[in-house]
């Protein structure tokens, strides 16, 4: 049973998947439909679309051609400003039942991204995880910094859109489990829940790159049971029910809440109470 | 001098508790230092590389392993330097402009370093100027990483300049995003799929040069 409340945004269509780009490189248009019909079916609440670093008119042409199969909202996906207008741009609303579309995303270094609102409607998906230190990006490390950050991202938009909380995504950001020495996966549980505490952010959705958690370990436990969908479930019962309420994942995994005895669960909960190399130790014993 | 299995099985297996009593051990009964590093310590960091590019051993177990070989070395580099032991090469290695990731990088620093290499490791989002201050201080190979298909290109800035100003320099890339394809359009002298891959090519280069 799929975890009550939680949207998935589908991440097929990006570039950087091998297979995705594959299809882009043979100007495989339908190929990319199918997968928006599959996503679609598989119970993805938006698709993502990313054409990787290819022209605004591409990325044009794309949310035409997946919004001709699919009645589900988009998410435009790109850090360059022109490609997200064009995006913004060809985005058919009634084609998606009126629902607008959220952008994935705008970092700190990006608000100009902010200006498209007093044009566009859309929800925007702010990065959280990282901030602007005299014009470079710098990564937040701690649950005080990412904090910071929402305070900042949330306060610029502001300064452009009056949009009400629950137009606005925070994407906290998720290290892979597999080289968490610098115990960065306590910071993303523990911002969820500090993001979900404040009132000034009330209503407000949070959403992370959920397939990134579990990238380089392999698929099953030595006793053939899988490890990427049960650590990445464990981690969405440790956070769902402080305010995460979507993921940009995969629409084959099968998430769901586990129960505190399941072994992915011991393993998370040892976890966060774990630094250095003791935590992939403890996630080395998980699966071997 | 065959390798001693015992030290070879705690630095693949990662066994940080026990590598620098074993390699006292090894020191106390006379072993050569370099042979030490060689046949048993470098023997097995190249071992878990092999293990990883053949999917049977993960990111943790490189890691952890990677720790041990630290472990001894902190016992035996005052015996390796008293020996004149030399590092096989010099290399350099950053995540280029633009881009915050670092994982990939440290993995293949961390590899390179276990195979005997002198690594310095530039950062994340490095300015060609970065990679060019690396070359002119005796890095022979430089490997440039990219997570982002945005961040990509900057690679080939990162190639034309070197090849401009310092001739002798070869360039590696490598991150998720990057194929080998992109490699030779932009001129790159090899492209490492995986940290594993990333070795065997610097050491095809430091062989070649």
């Amino acid at each position: 049973m799929p975890i009550e409340g939680l949207k998935i945004i589908g991440e097929s269509i990006n570039d950087s998947v091998p297979s995705t780009n594959k299809l882009y490189k043979e100007n495989n248009i339908e190929g990319i439909k199918d997968l928006a019909k599959l996503q679609e079916e598989k119970g993805a609440a938006y698709i993502d679309v990313n054409v990787g670093s290819r022209t605004p008119e591409f990325m044009a042409q794309m949310v035409k051609e997946v919004q001709s199969v699919t009645s589900k909202p988009l998410s435009i996906d790109s850090p360059d400003f022109n490609t997200v207008k064009a995006g913004l741009e060809a985005y058919d609303l009634e084609k998606a039942g009126g629902k607008i579309p959220v952008l994935n995303s705008i970092s700190p270094l990006r608000t100009e991204m902010f200006d498209l609102l007093k044009t566009y409607n859309f929800i925007p998906i702010l990065m959280v995880s990282e901030r602007n230190i005299n014009g470079k990006s710098s990564p937040n490390h701690t649950v005080e910094a990412t904090f910071e950050t929402a305070k900042y991202m949330h306060a610029e938009l502001k300064k452009y859109a009056d949009l009400p909380n629950d137009q606005i995504i925070f994407d906290v950001g998720i290290a892979p489990i597999a080289s968490d020495m610098e115990g960065l996966t306590k910071r993303t549980v523990e911002s969820i829940k500090r993001i979900n505490q404040a009132p000034k952010f009330k209503g407000v959705h949070m959403s992370l790159g959920l397939s990134n958690f579990t990238v380089m370990l392999p698929s099953k436990c030595k006793d053939g049971t899988p490890v990427k969908s049960s650590l990445e479930s464990a981690f969405l019962t440790l956070t769902v029910k402080n305010g995460l309420d979507m993921v940009i994942g995969s629409v084959k995994r099968k998430y769901r809440i586990l129960d505190d005895s399941h072994p992915a669960m011991q393993c998370l909960n040892d976890v966060l109470q774990k630094d250095g190399f003791e935590i992939l130790m403890r996630v080395q014993s998980f699966y071997s | 001098m065959a390798r001693n299995e015992e030290l070879f099985n705690a630095v693949s297996g990662g066994k940080m508790d026990l590598v620098p009593e074993l390699v006292q051990k090894e020191l106390d009964a006379g072993a050569k230092p370099d042979e030490i590093l060689q046949d048993s310590m470098i023997a097995a960091m190249r071992e878990i590389g092999e293990r990883f590019e053949n999917e049977e051993a993960y990111v943790p177990e490189m890691l952890l392993a990677a720790r041990a070989m630290q472990g001894g070395l902190s016992v035996l580099e005052p015996a390796l330097a008293a020996s004149g032991h030399e590092a096989l090469g010099k290399v350099a290695i950053g995540t280029v402009k633009g881009d915050l990731h670092d994982i990939g990088k440290n993995l293949v620093s961390t590899m390179l370093s276990g195979a005997g290499y002198s690594v310095e490791d530039l950062g994340i989002n490095c300015e060609v100027d970065k990679f060019a201050e690396a070359a002119n201080k005796g890095a022979k190979v430089i490997l440039c990483s990219a997570l982002l298909t945005t961040t990509m290109p900057y690679m080939k800035e990162v190639i034309d300049h070197l090849k401009e100003n310092n001739k002798d320099v070869k360039v590696i890339v490598g991150g998720a995003p990057v194929s080998q394809e992109f490699a030779d359009s932009i001129n790159a002298d090899g492209y490492g799929e995986d940290a594993n891959m990333a070795v065997k090519i610097v050491d095809k280069l430091y062989k070649a040069g």
